[in-house]
Formats: C-alpha cells, structure tokens, sequence
C-alpha cells in the first residue's frame, strides 16, 4: 500500500519537475515519470486483483475529516489498473502529438501539470474510502480535465465546450454530494463503512441514495440523458486527453455507482429495472447519434455515451441478478460490465489515439473530406480497423467477450420466473442486438470513408507519410491488448470474478459453465484466426501474377473521380430518415440561380434533439432571467459594498429569528 | 464421426443446389427448361480459375474482405445444427457467437465495397447494413424467446418447442419459420428484398456491393451468400423435425425442407417483383412485428392464466 502513495507523489510532482527540462525533453520525461509511477501504483492492485488481498491505509486528519480510509479491494485495484495503464499509454503518445504545437513555441507547462494531476486524483478516487476526501479528489479531477480540455484555449468553440464541461461537473458534484451528506448525516460519519450499515437496513432510503447518486455518477459517466458534455468535449480537448477521458475518467462514474451498490448490498427491484431502461437508452441514442455524425471525434465520443450504456446494461443485469436473487446473473451481468470497462478504455482510446494521429497529418476532424488515408497512413488504418472491430463486439477481439458475458447473462436471467424480468431481459437482448449492429453500421462508416476509396480533398491528398513511431507504438500495444483479450478470455474472466466479488459473492461450482464457455470460444477464436492467416497466405501465393489492375466499375463510365464517391452522410442517410423524427436536422442550403449559377452549395448537420429542445430553452431562460439582475453590477466599488452590508444584516437578523 | 462428415458435406455443397433449384424453378414458372441444378457449382469451379480484374483503387482490404467473409460464414456454420444431431459446438449463447461471426462478415464485405470509391457499391453496402440492422434484434428477440419458453440456452430449444408446447407450440412454430424465412430473403438478397438478376446497378443492394469482384473473390462472395441462406434453412428443419428419428430420415426430411424452401423462393421470384426501396423498409419491419408476436405467444405461454 505505501507503494501506492508513492506512486502518487511521484505522479504529483512528475508535472513541475518536467517542467524544468527544455522543451524538446519535457513529454519524454513525464512519460517516464509517469511509467515509474504506473509500477508503483500497480504493484499492490495487481497483488489485490490476482490474490484478492485487502490493503488499507488509515490517515487521521482533524476533526473535519473523521479517519480517511484509503482501501485497495478488488474492485478499486480493477480500475487502479485501468487508470495506470491506459493513461500511460496516452501520454507517451502525447509526445508525438503535442510536438507541433511545441513547435509553434505554445507553452505546455500548465498542461503537464494538470495531466499527471487527473491521473493522480482519479486514482485517489477510486481508493478513497471517505466521503469528504472522495469529493475533494472528485473536484481535483474535475478541474484538472477541464484545464486538460481547453489546451487551445485562444479558440473560442474549445472555451466554450471547456465551460459547458465544467457545468456539468458541477450539476453531477452536486448530487454526489447530497447524496453523501444525506448519508453522513444518517450515519453520523464520512466512512464509507458507516454509510454501508445505514444502507443496508433501510430500503427507501437506499433508493433515494442510489437515484441521487446515479444522477450525480451518471452524469460523469455520460448515461442519457446526462450525456450533453461528452460530444462537446471530446472534440475540444486534445486527442491523447479525450483518450484519458473517455477512456479511464467517464468509468470513475461507473466506479461510483459500483461503490455505491457494494454499499447497498441487495438493490431494489425498480432501481435495477430503471438502470437497465436507462442504460439501453442511452447506449440506443449515442450510436444513433454517432451514425450521424461527421466529426470524428464527436462520432466517438457518441459512442462512448454506447459503451457506458452497454456497461449499464452489465451492471443493470447484475442488479436484477440480486434483486431476484439469482447469483449467476449477478455474477455474469457484473463481470460483463466490468470487463467492458477494461474493453471500452482499450478500443476506445485506441480509436482517439488514431483519430488524433489523423488529426495531425490532415488537420481536421470533418470525414467527409478524408477519404484514401490508407495508402499513406497504413499502420493508423490499420490500427484503426483493429479498434472498430474490437468496438463493434466482433469475434475474435475483446469487445465480443463483454457482450458475450453481458448476453449469456441475460439469457440466464430468463430462468427467473418472472413477468416483467423475462419481458423486460426478451427486450434488452434485441436491444443490444439493436445497439450491435448499428455499431457495424457507424464504424464501416467511419473506417472506410476516412481510409479507404478516393481522397475527397487536398488535405486528405497531401498526406505523405504515417504518424511518428512513438504515436505507433502505444497504439500497437493497445490493438495487441484487444487481440489477446479476445484470444484468451478465460483467463481475463477469472480475473473479472475478483472484482465481482466484492459485490456478489461467488460460488465457484457456478462458475464452471461460464469457464467452459469462456474456453470454448478461447479455442474457437486461436482455430478462426490460424484459418484466416492460413487462407489468406494460400490466396496471396496462387493469385500471384493473376491479377490486373483496372478502373473502378462506373457501369461503362470510366471517368469516375474522388467527389462521386459515397459520402459519409449518404451512408448514412437511408438509416437515419428511416429515424427521422429522432433528430433535429439542420440544413444549410444555398441554391443555384439564375441561368448562369455562380455558387451553391449544401450542408447538413444533426443536432442533439435533448441540446436542442432541452439544454437550450432553458439557457436561454436563465440567461433572460439572469438579466434581469444585470444593472446590479455597475462597476461601482461602493455599491459593492453596500451589498456586503445588507447581506451582513439580514444574515444578523435571520440569526436572531431562528 | 461419418454424421459429421455428412453434415459437412451437406454444408459446403448443399448451398450450390439450393442455388440451382431456385433458379430452375424460376425457369419453370418463366417456361424455360432451364440450366441444370448445378450449374452454380459448375460457375463456382469456373470462376474459381479465372484472373482477376481489380479497381485501381482498393487496398488490401479488398483482397483479405473474401476471405473473412468465407471463414466466418463457415466459422458461423459450426453452432447450427444441420443434417443430424446438434450443432457441432452446442453450447449456451451459441446464437450470439453465430450472430457476431457472421457481422464480422459482413463487416468485411462491407468495407470490401466501400473500397473501390463506386458511389453504386458505397449505395450497395449502406443499404445492406441498414436492413441489417433491423433483422438481426428480430432474429435475436425470436430465438431468445423460443429459448426462454424451453429453459435452454443453446439452439437445441427449437428442437423442443412444436412437440412440447401444445397448441402454442405450433403457433410459436409458425411465426418463428415465418421470420427465419424473411431473414432469408433479406440476408440471401432474395426478390422481394432485392432481386440479384437485375441489370440495374442503381436497384440493386447485395450484387452491387460485388459489382468490381471478380475471379476468385466473386467466388468466394456468392458462395458465401448461399450458405449462409442454408444456414437459415437449417434453423426451419430443425424446427420441424422431430427428435429422436433415425438418421436417414432426418438427412430426408432435412433435404425436403431445403429444396421445398429454394422452390418457395423460386416461385415468390417468379410471381412478383421486387419492392421500391421505401417500401423494403416496411417488409423488413414485418420481419419485426412477426418477432413480437412470437415473444408475445412465448410470455403467454409462460406466464398467462
């Protein structure tokens, strides 16, 4: 456990001391500074997640904090490993990225603070066993990603995405906080451990905490409809911090729903039914709107709003498990829940790092201006394909084991004779199915419009080279993560059952029937992959000299160029006017005129209908409301503190009143 | 072992004949004697030895998308039970490694087509992984529910549902062979979905995504296509033959139900033409509400009075 904390004060320190190095060197040593401090953080986790051991470490503060307990179980080692490991990978690819900027002379001491900061404070998180601590980390997190996301402040749209962010933080702190001051008021202490006694007797009361804290841990997870930051922000922020972001710091959301259900013990049978309706929401809407989406950065962050839905799925299924007691579906839904977490942040990052290394060579996040990428870039594509694979939950890589897990548990949880459960789990598994292959759709999509055909613009034809080693490598590491997790799930599944069990406990005779399964598509995935590689080198030898190369098929029109192609949007398009009511369009259309036109163009994009027909009357209301108020701020120093005093005396009398 | 054996080679050639019989019953109804029913086994071998023609444009991608489109269709094949007996893995949640096996195919063709930069193979596979998307939860919300009814995970619940269910039984029957047969049309791009002998590009969803494979690649496409449709066939004879027969019998009235369902979709080609693209949309949907009922009848049998 000291180990841990040691880690931690290296990675505290990691920003300011590569700060001082010059300018070439300063990624280069937070990379290793960080490295040095991943070890010294994994080392108790990996003990915790493989043994099952308990660490704590007590720290008696004053009289405010009580004792702050910070705890390694399983289920904090879990995302510990997550967090070290992926967050490292991101910023050793930083070093590649932020290279141009660094040579445009931008100064990126702020922002490497600040990135070993998020790392540190999200792992503090996920240890803290104090409510009062826990929200002070929460914060540090919170504000150390908003100052990551508007890198390029002096643009206008990043400031304003970075603000937007950080009201949503704010509006999720402020549950989390009332659910936990409801608590430490019932429990009369911040320790978690409290918190689980006054829970676990008390069955209303534990809905209303858990609502208020799905709320609050909901909106950093991004479920719907809570989500409205993710599209905004993820485009704004760098690409290696949307790879942090969206893959390790959206899951401490779902590490504090996670806690929060460990505290409660059994859920209630709505709560479980109202998680599983909102996670389908939520993972139907973000691919919806993902297929819809041109930027590449939004259509990813669309889908990480999918992947958390279908981590709600997991955990919404292990909650009906519980209610209904039924361990097996507990056990199969959590494990698939938490494996998706793990798989999400692989493929997920995966997918930013690419997008980011084609950011750099193309400078922009439109598709629909890509298009060929794969000729020069053929390592990114190739990397790329790899990650949409893996997310669209394809045999053989790792996204396909979560699901798997999260269905088989469905179909376990149809054992349970119920009416509700058994319409309700008929429904999730078509629903997921829904979800899947939309999945398909958006990502051959994404894939082949940036990658494959014809460059659809000069940028895109410009590209000469691929993206610089030290953005291939950690790349590389996380498609090889993707493969060997879909090629040796048995392993990583009894991995799953020590995190699992600090929520359920397990009975190993149950687990059998899942080993075996977990083995059989272990065999089944080496056999397919040795039949691929062996089909494909018997293909590449026999039609050696067959071939000849000749103009794409126009049915007889061989003039065929780079703007006939099909765009993203009209890959889309049949989809989404079948949906057409579930988005507010919004078209930009200058027809031609007159006999001999001189311009004309068309653009169309979707809009968020909650951003839309939600977020923005009531904005826009505050701020009319708000304005009301605005001769009150006259610049006037005295008026100020005339304002000061009349506050000061209604606080005296109102003294005096209670 | 030999059943094995059989099932096998019921699986690589049997697709060849069903190809053969719808075509020679779309002759039939057209008043032409017709090729012979092997003939798409002798364009299989004939094909097979051509050179190839490629698009200066495509990539690697388009020569690999062939080959994973035959080994997960072949890979998908091992969790159906054919012939006889189960599937050769018969395991819980067999559908669902079935179901992603066969999408990593399509996933592959699909990116095959969108990379030879035709605006009509870009048309193909847009709309080709837009009705997809609608069938596969109907197929996925029927077989679940055929599941739920018989408490088995694995596709051996379909086996059980005509014999033991009663009266519900039959009409779970029914509609479950009435969306495995509308699968079949869509996933084997079948008239009324899409019709495969058109001469225009711009109607066509599955043969225009294949418009610049040739040789080999075509090969291996077409004759994936077609076993895939026996895979869906499979599923119908293994609704409706009942357990415990010998083992001719079952090959027997396994091979009646092949040729019976290419007949039935010789003649549904013959006798009507194929949808406007908006109203595709809606047959596909029908797919969708004949799944609801089969969950409706599944929780009513379960759960009613």
């Amino acid at each position: 456990m000291n180990s841990f904390f040691i880690g931690i004060v290296i990675l505290l320190i990691s920003g300011f001391s590569a700060g001082k190095f010059a300018d070439k060197l300063k990624v280069s040593v937070l990379s290793i500074l960080v490295g040095i401090a991943s070890v010294f953080c994994l080392t108790p986790a990996v003990q915790s997640l493989v043994k099952g051991d308990y660490f704590i470490k007590t720290f008696d503060f004053n009289s405010l904090f009580g004792a702050v307990n910070f705890v390694i179980d399983p289920l904090a080692a879990f995302f510990i490993v997550v967090i070290s490991i992926m967050s490292l990978v991101s910023v050793i690819y930083s070093k590649g990225y932020l290279k141009p900027y660094i040579e445009k002379g931008k100064n990126i001491n702020s922002h490497l603070v600040f990135l070993p900061l998020l790392i540190a404070s999200m792992m503090a998180v996920v240890t803290c066993q104090n409510a009062f601590m826990f929200l002070i980390c929460w914060e540090v997190m919170s504000l150390s990603s908003f100052f990551l996301v508007i890198f390029e402040n002096e643009k206008k749209d990043v400031l304003k995405a970075g603000i937007k962010y950080l009201v949503f933080m704010h509006i999720s702190v402020l549950f989390i906080m009332i659910a936990f001051g409801m608590l430490s008021i019932k429990a009369g202490s911040f320790d978690f451990s409290a918190f689980k006694l006054v829970l676990e007797n008390n069955v209303h009361f534990a809905n209303i905490i858990f609502i208020l804290a799905f709320i609050g841990f909901g909106c950093k997870a991004g479920f719907v409809p809570f989500h409205n930051w993710l599209p905004d922000a993820h485009p704004a922020a760098p690409s290696h911090v949307s790879a942090i972001m969206s893959g390790v710091m959206i899951k401490t959301g779902i590490y504090g729903i996670l806690r929060i259900i460990s505290l409660i013990g059994i859920p209630s049978k709505s709560i479980a039914y109202t998680v599983l309706i909102i996670s389908l929401v939520s993972a139907l809407y973000g691919v919806l709107y993902a297929i819809s989406q041109h930027d590449l950065k939004r259509l990813l962050a669309y889908h990480s709003i999918e992947n958390i839905g279908i981590i709600g799925m997991g955990l919404g299924v292990g909650m009906l498990g519980m209610a209904y007691h039924t361990p097996i579906v507990a056990i199969l839904g959590f494990a698939g829940g938490i494996l998706h977490i793990l798989n999400h942040s692989i493929f997920k990052e995966l997918l930013f790092l690419s997008a980011g290394s084609v950011y750099t060579k193309t400078h922009t996040r439109n598709i629909e201006v890509l298009g060929g990428l794969i000729k020069s870039m053929p390592k990114s594509a190739i990397l790329f394909l790899i990650g949409s694979v893996a997310i669209c939950g394809l045999p053989p890589f790792n996204g396909f084991i979560s699901e798997f897990l999260i269905y088989l548990g469905m179909f376990r949880g149809l054992s349970i004779h119920n009416f509700f459960s058994c319409v309700m789990i008929l429904f999730t598994i078509a629903g997921l199915a829904l979800v899947g292959t939309m999945a398909v759709l958006c990502f051959s999509k994404a894939f082949s419009i940036i990658f494959l055909g014809m460059p659809r613009s000069e940028e895109a034809e410009k590209v000469q080279e691929d993206a610089s080693c030290s953005m291939i490598l950690p790349m590389s590491f996380l498609a090889l993560l993707t493969l060997v997790i879909g090629l040796l799930p048995q392993y990583v599944f009894a991995v799953m059952l020590k995190p699992v069990s600090v929520l359920v406990n397990i009975n190993i005779l149950d687990m059998v029937s899942p080993g075996f399964l977990m083995w059989t598509i272990s065999i089944f995935a080496f056999a397919f992959v040795v039949f691929l590689t062996l089909l494909i080198l018997l293909k590449l030898k026999f039609t050696k000299g067959k071939i000849q190369m000749n103009e794409t098929w126009g049915c007889g029109y061989n003039r065929g160029n780079n703007h006939m192609q099909y765009t993203a949007s009209s890959y889309a398009s049949p989809f989404l006017t079948m949906l057409n009511p579930l988005f507010k369009k919004v078209f930009d259309i200058e027809k031609p005129r007159k006999l001999f036109p001189q311009s004309a163009h068309f653009s169309m994009h979707v809009e968020d209908i909650e951003e839309a027909y939600v977020i923005e009357p009531v904005v826009k209301s505050d701020e009319w409301f708000l304005s009301k108020f605005e001769g009150l701020q006259d610049g006037n120093i005295q008026s100020y503190i005339k304002y000061g005093l009349i506050f000061l005396i209604i606080v005296i009398i109102g003294s005096l009143f209670m | 072992m030999i059943i094995k054996i059989l099932n096998l080679i019921i699986l690589l050639f049997v697709p060849f004949l069903m190809a053969g019989v719808i075509k020679k019953t779309k002759a039939f109804w057209g008043g032409r004697k017709g090729a012979s029913v092997f003939q798409p086994f002798y364009d299989f071998v004939k094909l097979l030895k051509k050179d190839f023609v490629i698009s200066k444009t495509t990539s690697k991608v388009f020569t690999i998308a062939p080959i994973v489109q035959i080994a997960s269709v072949l890979f998908a094949a091992m969790f159906i039970p054919l012939a006889y007996g189960n599937a050769l893995i018969n395991v819980s949640a067999g559908l669902i490694i079935f179901a992603y096996t066969l999408s990593l195919g399509k996933f592959a063709s699909l990116i095959s087509a969108m990379d030879t930069g035709s605006s009509f193979e870009g048309m193909g596979a847009s709309r080709e992984a837009c009705f997809t998307s609608i069938v596969e939860p109907a197929f996925f919300m029927t077989i679940a529910s055929v599941m739920a009814l018989s408490g088995n995970y694995s596709f051996t619940a379909l086996q059980n549902i005509l014999s033991s269910s009663g009266n519900y039984g039959i009409l779970i029957t029914i509609f479950a062979i009435a969306v495995l047969f509308i699968m079949i049309l869509i996933e084997g791009s079948r008239v009324p979905v899409d019709d495969p002998t058109t001469h225009l590009e711009l109607t066509m969803i599955h043969e225009v995504m294949i418009l610049d494979n040739s040789g080999l690649d075509l090969a291996l496409f077409s004759w994936a296509n077609s076993i895939k449709m026996l895979l869906l066939s499979s599923l119908i004879a293994y609704m409706i033959i009942p357990a415990g027969v010998s083992v001719w019998v079952s090959i027997l009235i396994y091979l009646a139900v092949m040729f019976l369902i290419s007949v039935l979709i010789g003649t549904i080609e013959s006798g009507m033409a194929r949808f406007r693209m908006s109203h595709v949309f809606e047959f596909v949907f029908v797919m969708s509400s004949f799944a609801l009922v089969v969950l409706s009848l599944v929780v009513a049998r379960m759960f009613g009075g």
